[in-house]
């Protein structure tokens, strides 16, 4: 759907972008994450059209951005709602629509259709400017699907929506997701993304750091996980000496009545690992792999040196 | 025909502000005001001298005139300095510019929506402006000559006031930019003739002539003259003292004696040529940094 690739964007002297890859595939809903400075915004600038690019190419289904008539397949929600003073919902709506060339009886049909699903069709004579915060973002999102865009890209959409808000907007875009809209969405919330995304990327110092399906990424993170076995009642050398001779387990450490074990092998490894437990007579009341969360994920890919060096090892061994 | 959007929009959310009727108050009561006092005073001295100085009653046309001309350069940066800026304080510039709008569309609306509130400020003045007629010595000839002048002005402002307005961040610098340039434009052109003209006259004295002998037939500010084509002021009192060319007098003479050529004959018609086409070119530029960063914006 949307390819990126070696964007480059420089502002004086300072690199915001070097040579950026993503590729956000038709119909997901891609967190596009990264910290303050990475060149989130500047990437979302340039992917709308409101900056240009010093470098590398963007496209959209196959057309180049370049070429021109790329707004009409984007829809754009800022970090901020732009208001306009002494004008009322309806009107808001039908102005942005005849910025897309849409006029009279299908902009206040397309109009009224999205006003209804955001919820605002009792609102049509407010003024823009005495809206909530929440109704305004709302009201943004509907404004972004006036012309109906193929992709949908949000920046930091909820941030200050209290969490009433919050839950409506996500459902809103679950919606919009399952009716195959491509969604490209950055947000400082990661455990969010985690729960709406498909897809994830990470961008890092101008560049991205990681990307793919989310669900496939939190495996293989997961894969790489302490597994963290309770006993009850006892046993912890019995255990210990089981562990010590299974090939697949690394490392082992004893925290208190836990026993953190690093264990390379696959689901079935597992099951069996518990299983040899079990018929060895001892109680365990608890085996479970640690989950890896997106915001872990994050943490290690944009924290200090040494956690980017272990990142590296393990993307060297197939994670 | 499909309106242009922001021009709609403009006109939508100007009709429900109560700046235009507050404009168009505050603009005809004080034409009005100096219209009437100038006629009471015109009575007043028919009553005590018993004499009809008919001349005077073409002071009411000078007056309300130069009134209405001042209040138009004052008033149009006024209402456009802040119209890109104003969208862009509000972020909802960011936001057109994602649609299909293009930069010549917004330009286009915002100054639309401008004159045509300068338009009706014109024309709500002119029962007050038709008093000039009441006495007779204005023809209808030179009403025209004069809102064609008005408008002219009024298109020069507006441009101007949208060109800073496109390149400042903020409204308040876009303003003050707008009436620095104007005041440059109109005070700075006399000034720099003023100045030319003096150091012409200085270097006759100095290389033994004087004025008596020689000097008063060649001695002019040269080619700096030519600058006061842009100066919407001076067409104005060309045009209010009746006068087309430079070289028929009028305000123009105190810069020395000239040899008539097209443009001195025609300056009128080519001064207004020429303001418009500098509005045109700020309107080009206004285009141009619509998409581009104001000045005091952050990468």
């Amino acid at each position: 759907m949307l390819e990126i690739r070696g964007l480059e964007k420089k502002f004086g002297k300072y690199q915001v972008l070097s040579g950026l890859d993503m590729t956000v595939p038709e119909g997901s809903l891609y967190g596009f994450v990264g910290p303050n400075g990475a060149g989130k915004t500047t990437t979302i600038k340039i992917m709308v059209g409101l900056l240009k690019p010093d470098g590398g190419s963007i496209r959209l289904g196959g057309e180049d951005a370049a070429a021109g008539g790329w707004e009409r397949h984007i829809g754009y929600v800022p970090d901020f709602f732009g208001v306009y003073d002494n004008l009322k919902v309806w009107e808001y709506m039908e102005f942005f629509a005849a910025c897309y060339g849409i006029e009279g009886r299908s902009a206040r049909k397309r109009c009224s259709a999205l006003l209804e699903q955001i919820g605002l069709e009792d609102k049509t004579e407010f003024y823009v400017d005495g809206l909530s915060k929440g109704m305004q973002q709302r009201l943004c999102l509907a404004r972004a699907l006036i012309h109906d865009p193929e992709l949908l890209i949000l920046d930091e959409p909820m941030a200050g929506l209290d969490p009433r808000t919050r839950f409506d907007f996500k459902e809103m875009l679950k919606e919009l997701r399952d009716q195959g809209k491509t969604i490209v969405m950055s947000s400082h919330v990661l455990s969010e993304l985690s729960e709406l995304c498909t897809d994830v990327g990470i961008i890092d110092q101008g560049k991205m750091a990681l990307t793919g399906n989310i669900r496939d990424i939190l495996s293989q993170v997961n894969s790489s996980n302490p597994i963290v076995i309770s006993l009850f009642g006892g046993g912890t050398d019995r255990a210990l000496n089981i562990l010590k001779s299974h090939p697949y387990v690394h490392t082992i450490t004893v925290k208190e009545q836990d026993i953190v074990v690093r264990f390379t092998g696959d689901e079935q490894d597992e099951a069996v690992l518990l299983q040899q437990l079990v018929d060895s007579g001892l109680l365990v009341s608890s085996f479970t792999r640690e989950q890896g969360s997106l915001e872990s994920l994050f943490m290690q890919i944009t924290g200090r040196d040494e956690e980017r060096t272990v990142l590296k090892y393990e993307n060297e061994s197939g994670l | 025909m499909k309106m242009n959007p922001v021009y709609k929009r403009e006109m939508m959310v100007s009709s429900r502000s109560m700046r235009l009727p507050l404009i168009i108050t505050a603009f005809n009561s004080i034409l009005a005001v100096v219209a009437l006092l100038n006629m009471y005073s015109n009575v007043v001295q028919v009553r005590m001298t018993a004499d009809v100085q008919y001349g005077s009653f073409l002071d009411l046309y000078r007056f309300v005139a130069t009134i209405e001309f001042i209040m138009l350069m004052f008033i149009m940066p006024a209402i456009t300095a802040g119209t890109i800026s104003g969208e862009r304080e509000r972020r909802t510039l960011d936001l057109m510019l994602t649609t299909g709008l293009k930069s010549r569309d917004i330009v286009a609306g915002k100054l639309g929506a401008a004159f045509i509130t300068m338009f009706l400020v014109v024309i709500s003045s002119f029962p007050v402006f038709a008093l000039v007629l009441v006495y007779g010595g204005i023809t209808a000839r030179n009403v025209l000559f004069m809102m064609i002048c008005f408008v002219a002005a009024a298109f020069f402002a507006g441009s101007l006031g949208i060109c800073c307005s496109s390149l400042f961040k903020r409204s308040t610098m876009a303003t003050a930019a707008s009436y620095a340039v104007l005041a440059l434009t109109v005070a700075g052109t006399f000034a720099a003739n003023s100045f030319a003209y003096s150091m012409e006259k200085m270097s006759w004295s100095q290389s033994g002539y004087t004025m008596g002998m020689m000097g008063e037939q060649t001695v002019n500010s040269g080619g700096v003259f030519y600058t006061l084509l842009v100066n919407p002021a001076v067409t104005f009192l060309m045009i209010l003292q009746g006068k087309t060319g430079v070289l028929a007098g009028g305000v123009l003479e105190m810069y020395g004696a000239r040899s008539s050529n097209l443009i001195l004959d025609h300056w009128a018609l080519v001064s207004i040529g020429v303001q418009i086409l500098f509005s045109a070119v700020f309107v080009g530029i206004a285009v141009k940094m619509v998409r581009k960063k104001g000045i005091g914006r952050n990468a």
